[in-house]
């Protein structure tokens, strides 16, 4: 490799970091820096115009490393390494320095400091862009067919939608019969019509399109692989089954929360959920003159903070449901803030209230009360705004309850390796621009199995997953980061430490002649360095934060 | 099928927000050939206005970029922004789009986005983006971050006029420009623009002979522009002393300026604004030139040139007084020590009557007596003073005369009034100051009594045949010759340069004594030595020798950067109007006299030297600027400032709109929210209270890269709000307005709250809602922490209506509190309403989709479960707002939603052709 001639980009991101830190001093300080030939700031890097200074500055001032100081390497990292890969410079002999997100937004109160450590954290990046080498992609083929978690209506949407375009699903339920959590509904908000009728549109579609071969009563056991070979062990009733997917879609949906112990449920015969509410209803059980229903059991309380969104819509739509089918029954909605956003949902709402149903805002302070020994026989709420207490007669007590977490996403987080929200949720990998996707490549996620969602919802969130999982699909193809291990077979002591250790079954040994050494699988390592850490013999060098470069950056910080 | 058939279909995406970028970049990640349409210059939608985003409080802009970017360099997306979807015929699979691609009058193939162009258009419009409450200019880019990084001109119709003004003036200042800015009173940006052709607007304001006003097209409707008169405008109503150096690339070239008049002092300027570094050699001991030392003070005041050349120096310029070249230092050496010399002395020596008593004690050389006066010399006058010669040095003489206390001032000149070159003007301030002329007079001798100035013998002339100035040649009559008694003479009869020492080094002299250039360059006979000014035409106006000036220093920079010497392009002669153009414009535009600029009467002026016009108000100003035919349009004015500043040669006027057809197999329409106008909500005085504004506005006043850079700053008075308050659903959930619920105003707000919290720690917040919405993944815990962590108060109440506090602006909220049922009032410094959002999609152009829209104006949908992205025509899907009320993550998901049903349509499509029979 030539003498490295480094040019570095500092961001101004706006006032993000120039409020801050003094972009002119540190670049300035830049330039002084070995190697550094070129260094200017920009108030975005990543505009247009910084882009193009970027690969301006490989040009003119010959370039073959580039480095940028600014937010983080999270979203922008691609950017700036198209960047260079257009002026033609090998896309790993750019570095990124995080002077944003771990130098200006957390030391906002101490300019002076902050700009000290984007100082140091400039010269480290220098240090170790010194030694950067250029690597190359491999090219993974992808299998043409892709696995569905889940039979509800989101995931066979999601199925049909692969299936549609060719490729071929394999559907995975865990119950004996497809539909999910609808099969227990009576209704579908805002339209009332009915969710067998729905779910049977779905299943027909379903068993007769050719590329969906579903798994009823079946779970999926085991994952490995990577992103276009993924190799899937299932376990259900028909026996096991094995097969190699490209992309995974999951659509697992949620559990229902079963408020035992609260408002009498549990112990009192009338007091029950909006579910079970939904099921007498379907059989057309009476529900006596009086109903009421508390809304947010469970939720937005502070063992459970969050809205689970389609409660207040469930509630009204039962609520209207009873009244549409008996106007002289009372119903009374006891409730906190009512999330009827949108249009349709606020005008479903008001059509109730014309329909009848009482609305009655009660606070978190003051919870309503269940009157009675053996049966909810009066409620008293504190009707918030007339501001006094009201006593209902109750019949029938609905407790609106939230959806919770599946039971069974902490084991498929595990053998997905995707990750888990404080509540137990499936996380995606960026809330905002990334809903559908996990940061692991090549499975992604919908419905209700990532946060609460209605159907119309759920079916526009499997359609978004579908097309993630389309894309690598379609194109054949995928190049993962060329960032991972690689094993010196001479040093390599065969110990099988790092086999152990690896946290995507990437490593395995293999015979070597006599001895068994390591053999790192690119397409599978995440390029984490737990391995090259871990071996004793120095056999494992990760490419990119090779020893060299970290202990150059080590250095670099304490020079 | 094969996985890698792909790229034969082609989806049109129309919206360039967040939704339409994401649908268009998950297809594009397909295969599919995308065009993608956005009517604005950049694509970015409502997400670019942003300035954080809730939960997370990412910076809108920095998630947003890498998408735009990565968006516009994908290469299966066209983006065709600035552009517009005109007409859609077709059915799923095979569309024809008609897109028409509105002119932006800049050729984007060459324009690199680098803004220069921008910053001196003169022509400032509210900045749409900025919610109005920032400006732009006529030429602008939408926004800092812009994709692509394109600018734009801003013209809606052609300019009236010829602006013929421009073309008549000598150096082309940007006459329509300046005058335009004064009406926009913007008066350092006025004075800049003057500047930028011309460093001594001050001055040339007052002394101009403004052939610029001869040519004005308003001149063919009913009076000329005072064009002049509106040049000083700028320095009257703002202090030359406040304006900014800007920065210069230093070169290692010095330069010497001989002679520091208008023309030494323009090549200086320019000279130096060019990294030079500037010398100026002045003989005299101010600098100054003729507009120190030969117009009076009553017309020029020192203080003023003072000024202006005091910011001449303070661009690094050193001007040596009292240093004559030839005298106390030579040409020579001035050539040695310099890598360039510019000779601009002037013509300062006087010229002789030749007859008779000219020695007499008591008759004077016009510019040495005007020399003398200027330099503070105590000169007497006697009380009848006789000034010889008909131009403006004549005149300002028996002026300066008269102030001097001369009881009678004659002037005499020996042709008639109509041969005078005086300007008239000159000539009818002279007359009105009682100065009494004798045409077709000459003197013939003087006579002294007591060795002083006693009479005077003069000669009738009359007129004869026209000599080689082309005026007719005055013939002496025989026997007229008759005597006046006087005390003082002043012969003014012409200036010539004094430049022999300039021959030492060779520089060649006309017969004259005047030095030979050639006009395109200024380069005289000698390498590295330029000329121009009085010292090559003669005694000439203060703008031709700031022409002159500033020609030579084009060529001098070229010649010290070592380039070959290109003169200035032909400007084209000023145009006239055409017989029917004038009618048009007369019927178009009333007529309206020009404003007159006042003067100091008579008796007082002429005590003293004090200056006799008196430059307009504010209020005359605006109105005579706003006379400017150029001005009477919206939008740019073709003032051509921005081609005088584009490097690239980018800038197109005559660019017209194209239409373009394109073949696509399926349409997602992500047209986005527009914004409901509020004003029409009379209970909070939108529009009318100064510090009630909108979200949006709100939004804008955060964001880094808004109209205060992300200063925090209420309307009224600038001052840092402390405590805010919030109303929700303003036009939502109202039957008089929308009846439904805006879906993210819950949360925008919130948002706000705590961005104003952490602008200026402290600040509290009162949010009044009706229900907060916070269903979102995270959102409730948001509001949690908006509570505990950012001073952020939540009102249960809808408020009646907000007054205001007259002594400090503060709006007052008067509202039920629905939990008491009392009526109370909050006094906050701003209120942030929280507007309605509307679906941004027109009735006609979903017609033109063939699409239904609901009652509301979204798009109507074909069956909210199976199929909740399809509008009801096959083949044209919708995301995002314009589908239905929703925040980032729900159209950032419903857009990949429609991208994944297209996917699917196509495919389909095509198996159910390829297998027909079969499945």
């Amino acid at each position: 490799m030539d003498e490295p001639r480094i040019g570095v980009f500092v961001c101004h991101c706006g006032i993000n970091i120039a409020a801050y830190v003094n972009v002119p001093e540190l670049v300035e300080y830049a330039k002084g820096l070995p190697n550094v030939v070129h260094a200017e700031r920009n108030l975005f890097t990543c505009s247009e115009e910084g882009i193009s200074a970027i690969k301006r500055g490989i040009k003119e001032y010959d370039l073959n490393r580039v480095l940028v100081a600014s937010c983080t390497p999270r979203t922008h990292e691609p950017l700036f390494r198209a960047a260079c890969e257009d002026a033609g410079l090998n896309k790993y002999l750019f570095e990124f320095v995080n002077i944003r997100d771990q130098c200006s937004w957390v030391h906002m109160r101490e300019p002076e400091r902050a700009t000290e450590k984007a100082r140091d954290l400039i010269r480290m990046g220098v240090a170790k862009a010194r030694l950067l080498e250029p690597l190359e992609e491999i090219e993974v083929k992808v299998a043409p067919s892709a696995l569905v978690i889940g039979g509800g209506v989101v995931g066979m949407e999601a199925a049909l939608n692969l299936a549609r375009q060719g490729f071929d699903v394999h559907l995975v339920e865990k119950e004996p019969e497809l539909g999910g959590t609808l099969r227990s509904v009576h209704k579908l908000f805002p339209t009332n019509q009915e969710a067998t009728k729905l779910i049977r549109l779905f299943v027909e579609q379903v068993e007769k399109h050719p590329k969906i071969r579903t798994y009823l009563s079946s779970k999926v056991k085991e994952v490995t692989g990577f992103i276009g070979n993924f190799d899937v062990n299932l376990d259900g009733k028909g026996g096991k089954s094995k097969f190699n997917v490209g992309t995974i879609v999951v659509a697992t949906g949620a559990d229902k929360l079963k408020p035992v112990g609260q408002y009498g449920y549990g112990k009192m015969p009338n007091v029950i959920t909006q579910l079970e509410l939904e099921e007498r209803m379907k059989r057309g059980e009476p529900l006596g003159q009086n109903v009421v229903m508390v809304n947010c059991v469970g939720a937005r309380i502070p063992e459970r903070t969050y809205c689970s969104r389609i409660c207040c819509m469930t509630a009204i739509k039962n609520a209207s449901l009873i009244k549409e089918s008996n106007p002289e029954t009372r119903v009374w909605i006891l409730h906190r803030d009512l999330m009827t956003y949108g249009v349709d949902f606020e005008k479903y709402q008001r059509r109730a209230m014309e329909m009848g149903v009482r609305f009655i805002r009660y606070s978190l302070e003051k919870p309503p009360e269940v009157v009675g020994d053996k049966k909810a026989e009066r409620i008293n709420v504190y009707h918030e705004l007339w501001g006094r207490d009201m006593e209902l007669p109750c019949d029938m007590l609905v407790l609106t309850t939230p959806l919770i977490a599946g039971e069974d996403n902490q084991d498929i987080s595990k053998m997905l390796k995707v990750s888990l929200d404080e509540f137990g949720f499936f996380l995606e990998a960026h809330l905002k621009l990334r809903p559908v996707e996990f940061a692991v490549d090549g499975i992604y996620i919908c419905g209700s199995a990532r946060w609460p969602t209605d159907v119309a919802e759920g079916v526009s969130q499997a359609f978004a997953a579908t097309s993630k999982a389309a894309g690598p699909l379609r194109m054949g193809y995928v190049k993962p980061e060329a960032i991972n291990a690689f094993v010196d077979e001479d040093k390599c002591s065969g110990c099988g430490i790092c086999e152990l250790l690896c946290p995507f079954q990437a490593i395995e040994l293999q015979p070597r002649g006599d001895r068994r050494v390591s053999h790192v699988s690119e397409a599978v390592c995440k390029g984490c360095g737990t391995c090259s850490v871990a071996c004793p013999s120095g056999a494992l060098t990760m490419h990119h934060f090779t020893n060299e470069q970290i202990l150059a950056q080590v250095e670099a910080l304490f020079s | 099928m094969s996985n890698r058939e792909n790229g034969r279909k082609s989806v049109l995406v129309i919206g360039g927000g967040i939704a339409g970028i994401q649908a268009s970049l998950d297809l594009a990640n397909m295969g599919f050939k995308i065009y993608l349409v956005e009517k604005l210059p950049s694509i970015g939608g409502r997400m670019a206005q942003l300035d954080k985003t809730f939960p997370t409080n990412d910076c809108a802009m920095c998630i947003l970029a890498p998408k735009m970017i990565e968006a516009s360099t994908h290469k299966n997306i066209e983006l065709l922004t600035y552009c517009e979807v005109e007409k859609i015929t077709g059915e799923t699979g095979k569309f024809k789009v008609k897109v028409k691609k509105r002119s932006s009058f800049v050729d984007w193939d060459k324009c690199t986005g680098c803004g220069l162009c921008i910053e001196d258009c003169p022509v400032i419009l509210p900045n749409e983006f900025d919610q109005g409450i920032g400006k732009r200019k006529a030429i602008y880019m939408l926004f800092p971050q812009a994709v692509p990084k394109k600018c734009v001109i801003d013209k809606r119709e052609d300019r009236p006029c010829k602006a013929a003004c421009v073309d008549a003036c000598p150096v082309h200042t940007n006459i329509p420009g300046y005058i335009k800015l004064i009406a926009e009173r913007e008066f350092k940006e006025a004075y800049k623009l003057i500047r930028d052709t011309n460093p001594l607007p001050a001055c040339v304001g007052r002394v101009c002979y403004a052939p610029c006003q001869d040519v004005c097209n308003r001149g063919e409707i009913d009076d000329p522009l005072c064009i002049r008169d509106l040049k000083r405008v700028p320095s009257d109503q703002w202090s030359i002393e406040e304006l900014e150096v800007p920065p210069i690339t230093k070169t290692d070239k010095k330069v010497a300026v001989i002679g520091s008049g208008p023309a030494g002092l323009a090549a200086a300027n320019d000279l130096a604004l060019r990294g030079h570094k500037v010398t100026i050699f002045e003989a005299l001991s101010e600098p100054g030139g003729m507009l120190r030392v030969g117009i009076p003070e009553y017309r020029l005041p020192k203080e003023v040139l003072r000024q202006e050349i005091g910011y001449i120096q303070k661009l690094g310029i050193d001007i040596k007084t009292d240093m004559q070249v030839g005298k106390d230092i030579s040409l020579e050496e001035l050539r040695k020590a310099y890598d360039a010399v510019f000779l601009g002395i002037g013509a300062h020596g006087g010229m002789k009557l030749g007859v008779e008593g000219e020695d007499i004690s008591g008759v004077m050389e016009g510019i040495e007596f005007l020399r003398a006066v200027n330099l503070g010399e105590r000169l007497g006058v006697g009380k009848k003073v006789a000034v010889i010669g008909g131009g403006n040095t004549a005149i300002d003489c028996a002026r300066t005369a008269k102030r001097l206390g001369a009881k009678e001032v004659t002037i005499f000149y020996r042709r008639s009034r109509a041969e005078m070159p005086a300007s008239s003007e000159e000539v009818t301030s002279a007359e009105e100051e009682d100065i009494k002329i004798e045409f077709l007079t000459v003197p013939s001798r003087f006579f002294a009594e007591n060795k002083k100035l006693a009479t005077m013998a003069c000669v009738q002339m009359k007129l004869g045949e026209p000599d080689a100035s082309g005026r007719p040649r005055p013939i002496p009559i025989e026997g007229s010759e008759f005597t006046i008694s006087v005390d003082t003479v002043i012969a003014a009869l012409g200036q010539a340069p004094e430049a022999d020492f300039a021959k030492q080094s060779g520089v060649s002299l006309s017969k004259k004594g005047m030095i030979e250039i050639n006009a395109n360059t200024g380069v005289t006979s000698v390498e590295g030595i330029f000329a121009g000014g009085d010292v090559v035409t003669g005694a000439a106006f203060v703008i031709d020798a700031i022409a002159a000036g500033k020609r030579a220093a084009r060529s001098m920079d070229q010649y010290l950067n070592g380039q070959p010497l290109e003169p200035e392009e032909e400007w084209k002669e000023p145009e006239q109007l055409s017989q029917k153009e004038i009618e048009n414009l007369k019927e178009r535009f009333s007529s309206r006299n020009r404003v007159e600029m006042r003067e100091e009467p008579v008796k007082k002026r002429t005590q003293d030297f004090r200056e006799v016009t008196l430059g307009y108000s504010l209020e005359e100003a605006l109105e005579e600027s706003s006379r400017c035919l150029a001005g009477q349009i919206e939008g740019c004015i073709e003032c051509h400032e921005c081609e005088r500043r584009c490097e690239p040669k980018a800038i197109m006027y005559t660019k017209k709109n194209e239409s373009i057809e394109l073949k696509v197999g399926a349409i997602i329409v992500a047209s986005g929210l527009g914004l409901y106008d509020v004003s029409t909500l009379t209970e909070y005085g939108y529009g009318k209270i100064k510090n009630v504004i909108t979200a949006m506005e709100f939004e804008r006043l955060t964001a880094a890269s808004g109209p205060t850079m992300g200063e925090l700053k209420r309307p009224s008075d600038g001052k840092i709000p402390e405590n805010i308050a919030f109303i929700q659903c303003v036009g939502s959930r109202d039957f008089r307005y929308k009846a439904y619920c805006s879906s993210v105003c819950c949360m925008h707000s919130t948002k706000e709250a705590m961005l104003a919290f952490e602008h200026h720690a402290g600040t509290r917040s009162t949010i009044f809602y009706m229900d907060m919405r916070a269903v979102g993944k995270r959102f409730q815990e948001y509001i949690t922490r908006a509570k505990e962590e950012y001073n952020v108060t939540y009102i249960r109440s809808r408020p009646g209506r907000i007054e205001v506090n007259p002594e400090n602006g503060n709006p007052i909220i008067w509202y039920e509190e629905t939990t008491s049922g009392e009526v109370k009032k909050c006094e906050a410094e701003l209120v942030v309403l929280a507007q309605a959002m509307v679906p941004q999609i027109s009735r006609e152009f979903a017609e033109t989709l063939g699409i239904e829209l609901d009652e509301d104006g979204f798009v109507r949908t074909v069956d909210r479960f199976l199929q909740p992205l399809d509008t009801t025509k096959p083949g044209i899907f919708a995301c995002g707002y314009v589908h239905s009320p929703r925040d980032i993550p729900d159209s950032v998901t419903q857009a990949s939603g429609a991208a994944g049903r297209v996917a699917e349509e196509i495919a389909s499509s095509r198996l159910n052709r390829d297998s027909q029979g079969g499945n």
